[in-house]
C-alpha cells in the first residue's frame, strides 16, 4: 500500500518536471494511458464473478420452515431398491421408538451438504486459486481448489466430512467436483451420501448478484437410479453481517435432551 | 549532477509501480506450517500467579475441551499445522482455518468497528477486525468466550476481558510469515504479553486436513482420562 507519503513523492516529481505546450501534454496523456494499459494487462487476472460474502436461505416459496422449503422445491431422489429397503427398515425402528442417530447428542461434525440447507448463513471466501466456505453450523471449513490440481488417487484420498473438492470456471459459473466423503450423510429429497458418491455443483450469481444459485447433482450407482439434481438459492446477507459460532457440548446433559445415549463409562 | 528522466519515460517506468503499490496489499493467502524453530515465546508477566488449584482447574478445563470435542478457539488453533489464510480478492475479509476442531476465524477488513459488547455473543475465536499498516496486517480481537482451550503460550489464559493484537508480515520474499501476538488483559497480565510465531510456507499442493473428533468413541475417552500406560 502507498499512503500519503507516496502521493507526496509522486506530486513532487511531477512538479519538478517541466512540461511545455500541448505537445508535452499530449505526450503525458499518451504515456499515462500506455502505463495504465500495461498495468492492467500485467496484473489483471481473468475476470470471474466475485462470490464472496455471507449467503443465507430464505423462505420465498411459502414453505413455512426450512424443511418445508426443501419439501416444496427438491424432487424426491430416485433410489436403488437396496437403499429404499434400508430406509424402510430404519423408519420402522424409529416408529417403535428407537433412536437411530446420535449425531446431535455427541456433537458429531455435520456432514456435507448439511450446512448448505441449514437456516444459518455461511461465508464464502474467494481467491484466484481457492474458494473456502465457512459455515456457522458444527462442521469443518470446506476447501475448493481452483489451481488446476486433480483429485488424489484412491490410495491417497483421505475421506472427510466435506470431501475433496476441485473447481473451475465455465464462463460465469463455478463448477465444483467433489469425491471422498466419509459417508453416512443425507441430501434433501431423501438421498444419501456414501463413500463413493460423486457430487457436481454449479454456483452462479443471479439477480444482479443479490442471489446465488447452486445446482447440486449427486451420482452414485449404489444409491441413485439416476443423478439426483436440485437447485437451492441463497440471498446475499446484509452488509456488516458477522459470523456466529454454533457451539455444542456433548458433556452437557441438556444437550442430549430426550435422546438416550449409548452407555459409556468415560 | 543527475538529469531527471524525460516525463513520458518517467511515467512509463514509474507509474505502473506506484499504481500497483497503491492498490495492492501483500497476499498472505496459503498454507503455513509451524516447525520446531517457529516459536519465540517468553514467559508472561502475570498480575497474580495462579495457585496450584487454579492451575489444576485450568488444565482440567482444557483437557475436558479435548475429551468432549469442544471448539478449541484462539490461540490454540494458531499453533497447529498447517493453518490456512484465505484473503478475499475484494479486500473485505480474511479467514484463517486450522485442521483442529474449531470454526474458521473471520477477520473483517472492510473498515467496520467491533460489534458492540451488548450485541456480540462471545466466541472461542472472538470478534476480529483488521487493517493494513504498510505491508503489515494488524488484527484486533476482543469478545472471547470461555469455550475451548484457554491456555495462552507463555502463561495465562484467555478470558472475557482479553484483548489480542496480531501483526502479520511476510518475510524472506513471502516464504515465511511472522505473526506477533500481543495479549492484554487487566485481570491477567501485568504488562502486555508478546510472543512471535514464524510460519513456513507449505509446499505447493498442500491441502487442508480435518482432525475430526468423536466424543462418543469410548476407547478414545478411556485413553484421554486414564492413568498413562494403564
Amino acid at each position: 500500500m502507498l499512503g500519503a507519503g507516496g502521493d507526496w513523492l509522486m506530486n513532487q516529481r511531477f512538479r519538478n518536471t517541466v512540461v511545455k505546450g500541448s505537445a508535452g501534454a499530449a505526450l503525458m496523456a499518451l504515456a499515462l494511458g500506455a502505463s495504465a494499459s500495461l498495468l492492467l494487462a500485467q496484473s489483471a487476472p481473468a475476470k470471474v464473478p466475485d462470490l464472496s460474502g455471507f449467503w443465507e436461505r430464505r423462505d420465498d416459496v411459502g414453505g413455512g420452515n426450512f424443511g418445508g422449503i426443501l419439501e416444496k422445491i427438491v424432487p424426491k431422489a430416485s433410489l436403488t431398491p437396496e437403499v429404499v429397503k434400508a430406509n424402510q427398515e430404519t423408519a420402522a425402528r424409529q416408529a417403535q421408538g428407537e433412536v437411530v442417530a446420535f449425531g446431535s447428542k455427541w456433537c458429531l461434525s455435520n456432514l456435507y451438504p448439511f450446512f448448505m440447507q441449514h437456516s444459518a448463513a455461511w461465508d464464502l471466501f474467494q481467491t484466484q486459486t481457492e474458494i473456502m466456505q465457512a459455515a456457522e453450523v458444527h462442521t469443518f471449513p470446506r476447501h475448493i481448489y481452483l489451481d488446476g490440481r486433480k483429485h488424489p488417487s484412491p490410495a491417497m484420498l483421505v475421506p472427510t466430512v466435506n470431501g475433496h473438492s476441485i473447481g473451475h470456471w465455465e464462463g460465469e459459473t463455478l463448477v465444483v467436483d467433489t469425491i471422498g466423503f466419509v459417508g453416512g450423510g443425507g441430501t434433501p429429497g431423501g438421498g444419501r451420501v456414501g463413500k463413493n458418491t460423486h457430487l457436481t455443483e454449479r454456483f452462479k450469481l443471479i439477480d444482479g448478484g443479490k442471489k446465488l444459485s447452486v445446482v447440486f447433482t449427486w451420482e452414485d450407482p449404489a444409491i441413485y437410479l439416476k443423478p439426483h439434481t436440485y437447485e437451492l438459492q441463497y440471498y446475499k446477507s446484509e452488509p456488516g453481517t458477522y459470523a456466529f459460532e454454533e457451539t455444542c457440548h456433548a458433556d452437557d446433559p441438556k444437550q442430549s435432551g430426550s435422546v438416550v445415549a449409548p452407555g459409556q463409562k468415560y | 549532477m543527475n538529469k531527471p528522466l524525460p516525463l513520458p519515460l518517467f511515467t512509463l517506468l514509474v507509474c505502473p509501480a506506484l499504481l500497483s503499490a497503491q492498490s495492492k496489499s501483500p497476499d498472505l493467502s496459503g498454507y503455513w506450517e509451524l516447525r520446531f524453530d517457529s516459536r519465540n515465546v517468553p514467559p508472561a508477566s502475570l498480575i497474580v500467579p495462579a495457585t496450584a488449584a487454579e492451575r489444576a482447574a485450568q488444565v482440567k478445563h482444557d483437557a475436558d475441551a479435548i475429551r468432549w470435542c469442544h471448539f478449541f478457539g484462539v490461540p490454540y488453533m494458531m499453533a497447529w499445522s498447517p493453518v490456512e489464510i484465505v484473503q478475499n480478492t475484494n479486500g473485505k475479509e480474511i479467514a484463517i482455518t486450522s485442521p483442529v476442531r474449531t470454526p474458521a476465524r473471520h477477520i473483517y477488513t472492510d473498515g467496520r468497528p467491533h460489534v458492540s459488547a451488548e450485541t456480540f455473543d462471545p466466541t472461542s475465536t472472538g470478534n476480529s477486525i483488521g487493517h493494513w499498516e504498510g505491508e503489515t496486517l494488524v488484527v484486533d480481537t476482543i469478545g472471547f468466550s470461555d469455550e475451548g482451550i484457554l491456555a495462552i503460550p507463555g502463561g495465562g489464559t484467555r478470558t472475557a476481558t482479553s484483548h489480542l493484537i496480531e501483526r502479520f508480515r511476510l518475510l524472506n520474499g513471502g516464504q515465511r510469515l511472522s505473526v506477533v501476538f500481543t495479549w492484554e488483559d487487566p485481570k491477567m497480565y501485568a504488562t502486555p504479553h508478546t510472543y512471535e510465531f514464524r510460519y513456513y510456507r507449505a509446499p505447493p499442493g498442500t491441502e487442508a486436513r480435518e482432525f475430526d473428533c468423536n466424543a462418543s468413541d469410548a476407547e478414545r475417552a478411556k485413553f484421554l482420562t486414564s492413568i498413562p500406560g494403564k
